[in-house]
Order: structure tokens, then sequence, then C-alpha cells
């Protein structure tokens, strides 16, 4: 096991490495005027000129990355070229509220979708049939929609959760609990319905297997054979469908971030890509690398943990 | 691990996320009377007055004041200078400074901190240092008296005072790196709470207990930066946001319908294509100013600010906006939409056969119904308009840096100051990239730079009346803004500026 970490941890490294190195090229190569971005369309091109040589844009890109990738490895992310703030300072500001987002998302994802899907594939009929519509129907419906919708009933109309704002857990738990609801809500919808079709899945291949029909036929009662033997082995395609959503989710909290005014890192990316801001995009896109790599390391674990047979396999 | 401990880790892993999620406290944010939370769509890219922008000035207004203040309806008043006065032929003008204002540290303000802030201004690099071209060099007379030295007159100049170009910061802070970009240092109402901001999205200042003015009627004031009008309006709706400006003509309809919120119109950009090739330079036929006046001929304003912005604006003919003296009524209505006498103009002009004229398209301004709208009026006599599509920042970077095409499709705030306008669209320099001029601007400039006040007025209203007829522009209709309340709030419009001061807000009666 040491060994997969250790091999899954390098090859994470050397991702970073050519992904950085790539997105640093990409982001230079529309040779956009960041000085003139900056200082607005009435400024004088002297001014402008200035700009763009105190922030180092007169260089060749290579020495540029260079520069960046050598105070990176100190630490040092710099400094946004637009709002003048520390780019880890920034990055680490906007953390919290997306780690809630998607740590949340995580949480009723697993809760509603393993319920759904167990009930689903072992009751059948008339529950798996509305299961799967709901599935459908969830994963059919867009993004900004159920956000909207979820605002105006919940928010504006109720009046029973905040429509816009983050309050931090350290400020008021109950605080932050109200303001992360209605995000985390809209999230789970597509969530929900794309892993408990995969859990019900699952669950219904596991149970036609001949080591359940052995146990039934021991005597074992249901919920039992369910618990210990059927969901262990379920687990692993969900598990690995949880992984591929929550990465997924970064997507999906640019929108639902937006809607709600959320400081996190989803409407950072937005805001700061259009910008060409490239201090700061490069600290999301190494974030959001790790991140991808961090997850996909832990969904492995987790699925060997659970079902020691993928251990082998 | 046994078996069973797995088990019941995954269960308990259940349980709990089922006990966080079953909870729901329905707390909301902090918005007591005392706080005034103001969501705006601009931000600053540093709180360090060298780099001030004009837009963004709320954010300085704050920790930072003016050496003249602007009152709502444009009117300049005593703030840290008392008094001011110019020599004879204006290229002198001197400051009284009030002797009560403290910096944050406690260092008293003087004349040798005017000068200071100033020089930096001029060489800091920041998009309106420019407004300081004339200036030559500040003389402090002694600690309460400076005296600004200019090239030449600038009627702009008390303005650019009471805007980014006045903003007073300590200059015991200058040498502190960075500092000032985040931690402002100066004599206003408030002081940033660098605890409750997180730059880039949310602004806290608190009180400032030891404000030589008159204090604010809020104790916290938070400025909350959002990049679409949707969350605004949500936020305005629930009272999380106690008041923005909503440009957009559909969330001004959407919030209109709501009994609790208090509205205020203005009129503040315009939105025109700017004609910058009147030389010829890329599209020849620019050059005949029978050409330039067969474009506004040929755009239907009417049909134009009825379908784009649900008729919420006034249609114009004329860039100087209604709070300079360049305006007058009559020229707003002088281009009737007439697509055959726009043909006949092309035809004596030697364009019978019309001409292409490619325009750079940023969507966010010229949207698809703006877009088809400009294209099939000009096609009707003649005129094949070709759109470049472009994000922002390659449009601003071909249009400003490459100089790549002969006009472009803008929003144009209008400053109340004659001056202002004159020096940014008829002045050679960013809007007038290709310094085009003719012999009648060239006589009527100096004399509203140099005139007395009655000679100004004069010459700038024939200058905006000459712009008009030779078609320097073709602009389209002045665009109406909405301030919003939740209905706590009264929002007094700002006079040369899309939002308004911080001393524009006032608790509701």
């Amino acid at each position: 096991m040491l060994t997969f970490i250790t091999r899954r941890i390098a090859s994470g490294a050397l991702l970073l490495a050519v992904i950085s190195f790539l997105t640093y090229v990409l982001l230079s190569v529309p040779d956009t005027d960041v000085g003139r971005q900056l200082l607005g369309q009435g400024a004088d091109q002297a001014a402008v000129d200035a700009k763009n040589t105190s922030l180092g844009l007169d260089r060749p890109v290579w020495e540029q990355y260079a520069d960046w990738l050598s105070h990176a490895v100190r630490g040092d992310l710099g400094t946004s070229w637009f709002t003048s703030e520390d780019v880890t300072q920034a990055v680490l500001g906007r953390l919290p509220v997306t780690a809630s987002l998607m740590l949340g998302v995580t949480l009723v994802t697993t809760v509603v979708s393993f319920l759904l899907g167990v009930w689903a594939g072992v009751r059948r009929g008339a529950v798996d049939r509305v299961v799967q519509v709901l599935g459908v129907v969830g994963y059919a419906l867009p993004g900004f929609l159920v956000t909207l919708v979820l605002v105006l009933v919940f928010a504006v109309e109720l009046n029973w959760f905040p429509a816009i704002g983050y309050i931090p857990f350290t400020d008021s738990p109950g605080g932050w609990l109200s303001t992360i609801t209605l995000p985390v809500l809209a999230l789970s919808v597509a969530s929900v319905a794309g892993v408990s079709q995969q859990v019900r899945g699952a669950v219904i291949d596991v149970l036609r297997q001949d080591y359940v029909r052995t146990l039934r036929a021991r005597g074992l009662p249901a919920s039992r054979i369910v618990l210990r033997h059927v969901l262990r082995n379920a687990c692993a395609p969900a598990l690995s469908v949880l992984g591929m959503q929550f990465v997924g989710l970064l997507g999906g909290a640019v929108v639902v971030e937006q809607i709600f005014g959320l400081p996190g890192i989803g409407s950072m990316t937005v805001t700061y890509t259009t910008r060409g801001d490239i201090p700061v995009i490069m600290a999301l896109v190494m974030l959001t690398v790790v991140g991808v790599v961090l997850i996909n390391l832990l969904v492995d674990i987790m699925i060997g943990w659970l079902n020691p047979k993928a251990r082998v396999a | 691990m046994t078996r069973t401990t797995r088990t019941g880790a995954l269960a308990a892993c259940l349980a709990a996320s089922l006990a966080v999620a079953g909870c729901t406290d329905s707390g909301t944010a902090d918005t007591g009377t005392s706080t005034l939370n103001i969501a705006t769509m601009t931000f600053p890219q540093s709180l360090d007055p060298a780099q001030a922008v004009g837009s963004a000035l709320p954010y300085f207004q704050a920790t930072y004041d003016t050496l003249v203040k602007r009152e709502p309806d444009g009117e300049l008043r005593p703030m840290l200078a008392t008094e001011w006065q110019y020599n004879a032929d204006r290229t002198e003008l001197g400051l009284t400074l009030r002797k009560d204002a403290k910096f944050a540290d406690g260092t008293v303000f003087d004349a040798a901190a005017v000068k200071a802030n100033m020089e930096r201004f001029k060489t800091g690099g920041g998009a309106d240092a420019k407004w300081l071209k004339d200036l030559e060099s500040v003389a402090v007379d002694d600690p309460t008296h400076v005296t600004l030295k200019l090239r030449q007159p600038n009627p702009a100049m008390l303005f650019y005072l009471s805007d980014a170009a006045g903003l007073m910061a300590n200059p015991a802070a200058f040498d502190k790196g960075d500092g000032l970009k985040t931690t402002p240092d100066g004599t206003g109402p408030y002081r940033l709470d660098r605890t409750k901001t997180t730059v880039g999205t949310k602004w806290v200042y608190q009180r400032n207990p030891d404000y030589w003015g008159e204090p604010l009627p809020y104790e916290t004031l938070t400025m909350s930066f959002f990049d679409n009008e949707t969350a605004i309006v949500n936020g305005l709706k629930t009272g999380q946001v106690n008041a923005a400006l909503l440009q957009s003509a559909d969330q001004q309809i959407s919030i209109e319908s709501d009994p609790r919120m208090k509205t205020t119109e203005q009129e503040f950009d315009f939105q025109g294509l700017l004609l910058f090739d009147r030389g010829g330079k890329l599209t020849p036929a620019l050059k005949d100013a029978r050409v330039r006046q067969a474009l506004n001929l040929a755009i239907d304003r009417k049909t134009m600010l009825e379908a784009i912005r649900q008729n919420r604006g006034e249609i114009t003919s004329q860039v100087f906006g209604p709070d300079t003296h360049g305006y007058d009524r009559k020229l707003d209505t002088y281009y009737a939409h007439d697509p055959a006498r726009a043909k006949e103009l092309l035809r004596t002009a030697g364009h019978a056969e019309g001409f292409t004229l490619k325009l750079p398209r940023i969507a966010a301004i010229v949207n698809d119904a703006l877009a088809a709208s400009l294209a099939s009026d000009l096609e009707a006599v003649g005129v094949k308009l070709v759109w470049d599509d472009l994000d922002g920042a390659s449009a601003v970077q071909k249009v400003f840096t490459d100089r790549a095409y002969s006009g472009m499709v803008m929003n144009m705030g209008q400053s109340s100051s004659d001056w202002v306008v004159v020096d940014e669209l008829v002045n050679p320099g960013a809007f007038n990239m290709f310094g085009t001029s003719d012999a009648t601007v060239r006589e009527l400039v100096p004399r509203v730079q140099s005139g007395t006040a009655e000679q100004a007025g004069a010459a700038v209203r024939a200058l905006g009346e000459h712009l008009v007829k030779e078609a320097w522009f073709v602009p389209f209709y002045r665009m109406t803004y909405l301030h919003v309340s939740d209905g706590s709030v009264t929002i007094r419009p700002q006079s040369g500026m899309a939002v308004p001061s911080i001393y524009n807000y006032s608790p509701a009666k």
C-alpha cells in the first residue's frame, strides 16, 4: 500500500509540473495587454507600457515561467495583478467556502444516494422505478435552474435561508450551516442522481451473485446480508463515481457560487481567469490538480479498505 | 480492522451525515441599522490612492478624504482644502488646508502631505495619473497652504481634486512597500477592518472615532463585490444588501415590482459608436463628414432603445451629458432616423455602392440584439457592418494598443465636467487615438480651456454642436440606471459618477 501511495504522489508531482508549464504557456499565448486591462481603456499608452514592464511582462514567456516556478517551489505564489493581494492568502481565504460546499455535497450525496440506491436495488418494483425516474430528472435538470428556484423559494419567498453570502464556521456554526445549506442542496441534486443510480446498479449486480444466494439459503436475515455483504461489494463502483462527482463539483461550484455570491474558489476562478491574472490562475490550477490527485488517491485507499478484494485487483 | 468495525464506521458516518444534513439553522447575515451594505460590480485593484481610478472612488472615500468635496449635484465644496483661489491666468491654484485632520497614526495632515500625494499620484502609474499632466509642481507655502503650479490652465483641476487625484494618504506609509495597497491610511470617516475584509469580495469599514468631520450615519460600511446582478437582486430582496446600482433593464424591471424596494433613476452612461478614424486611415470613407452623418442618420435610435433597453433611457446624438455646459437638449434628436437621406449623403460623398465597416464586438457590451440591429440599419443604407467577435481582453488590446479598428461600440460614463469630456473624447489620446481634429475644434478647445467661465461656456456649447454636426461620434442613447435600496436607505445619485459617493446614503425616514 505504501509503495502504491508513494508512486501515486510521485506521478502527481510530475503531473503538477507538466500542467503548470502548459497552463503558463497557454495563458501567455493570447498576448493580452495586461497593462491595458489593468489601467483601463482611457489610460495613456506610456502608463500601460510602464505597467507591463513593472509586472515583468516584457520578458520572454519561459523566463516569466522560470521566475514563477522558482518562487512557487519556495511557497511564494506572488501577488495578484488585479487586486494586489497575496495570492496564497487570497486562495486560502476562499478555500473554506468551496471546501464547505464540496464536503457538504459529498456527505449529502453519500447518505442520500446510498439510501435511495440500496432501497431501489433491494426492493425493486415501484420503488425502483420511482428512484430511476427521479435519477433521470435530477440529472437532466440544469444546475443553474435548480439553484435559482431554490433561492427564489427558500431564500427570497420563505426567507428561511440567506440568499447570498457566506458566514465562516468559526464566526457562527449556525450561520455557516444556513449559508451553505441551499448551495449544497443545489449541487447535490445532480450528484445524488448520478451516484444513486450507480449504487442501485451495483446492489442489483451483487444481489444476483451466487454467494448471496448461498447466504440467503443459510437463513441469514436480509438486512444483515445487505449491510454486511452487498453494500461492501457495491461500494467500489459507487465510490469511484463519488470521486468523479467530487472533482466535477468544481465546475458546478462556479455557477452556484456566482448565484449565491459566495466568495469561493469557483467564482474566483471565473473572475480572475477572465481578467488574465496569471499568478492567481496558476495557484488555482495547482490547487485543483493537487485536489484531483488526492481525491483519486483517497478513493482508491477507501475502496481497498472497504473491500479487501480490490487491493489484490 | 475487523469487518464489524468497518461496517460500524460506515454506519456511523451515515448517521453523522444525516444528523448534519438534518440541521437547519436559519441564521441570517448581520444587517443592523447601523450597517450599510453596498453591493457593487466594480472593485479597486488596490487601496493605494496613487493607483485610484474614479470609478472605484467609494472604496477610497471611506478611508481617505479628497482635497475638495463633490456634492451630489456636482457642486464643489471644501473638504481637506477649505478655500481655493486661482491666479489671473489660472496657472496657479492656491489651496488653504484644514488643520484638524489626522491620519491613522495620529500624524497631522498638512501641506507637505498634499505635495507628496500629488507628486506620487502623477508618477504612480495609476490609470488616472494623466489627470495631473498639467501639474508642473506643488509648492509648500506653509503647513496649511500649498500652491499648485500648472503648465497651462486646466478647467477640470478642481474636479480632479474632488476625485482620485485629490485623495490624501499618510506620506509615512509611502515607504512601507505595498502596504497602502491593502492597508489604507487616510484621514477619512472610516478605517478598514482588515479582520473582516476579504479583498476581492468584501471590504468592511468601521467608523473612525477620530474623524475631523461630521460622522456618517452608519457605524459600519460594507462594500461587497459581485460579478452578476442576479446575486445583487436576491440580496436586496432578502435585505442582505442595502443598496446597489442596477444597470440591466431586465433586473430593473424585476426589482421594481417589489413594493419594499426604493428606487431612484439616473442617466449616466451613454452607449454609442465612438468613431476613431476620422482621418480615414483604416476606413477611407470615414474621412468625409457626410459619411459619418449618414451613419448617424441610418441608425434607428428609438427602436434600439425600445428593443434593447426596454425604453429605459433617452436617445441622443451628442456625447456631452445633461450635467455639463456643453449639453444642448435639442442636439439629443439632431439625427432622426432617415435612411433615404443617409443614402443620399453617401451617394454625394462618392459611396453610392456603400463600404465595409469592421468593428470589434465584445458580447458583454454589444449583445445579439444590438449587433443585429446595427448591422441591419447600416445594411439598409448600403454600409456592410462586419463584427469581429472578441473577448474583452483581446478587444481592448486590439483596439487601444494595436489600433486595429475605425471605431468601437462602447458604454461611456458622462462626466459632469466639460473639460473631462473634451480631454477624454476630443483631445488626442486614448479615445481619439488617431489624433484627428479640425480647424473649428482647434479654435474652440483653447477657449474652453483658458477662457473665462462665460467664454468657456459659449465655446463648449459651440464645440458640442460642431461635434454633432460633423458627426465625430454615433451616440445611440443615454441609459437609465436604477439605484435600488432594500427600503432602509435613501440614496442620492452622484452627478458625474455611476455609483454614488459614500456621503450620499442615509437611513430612510
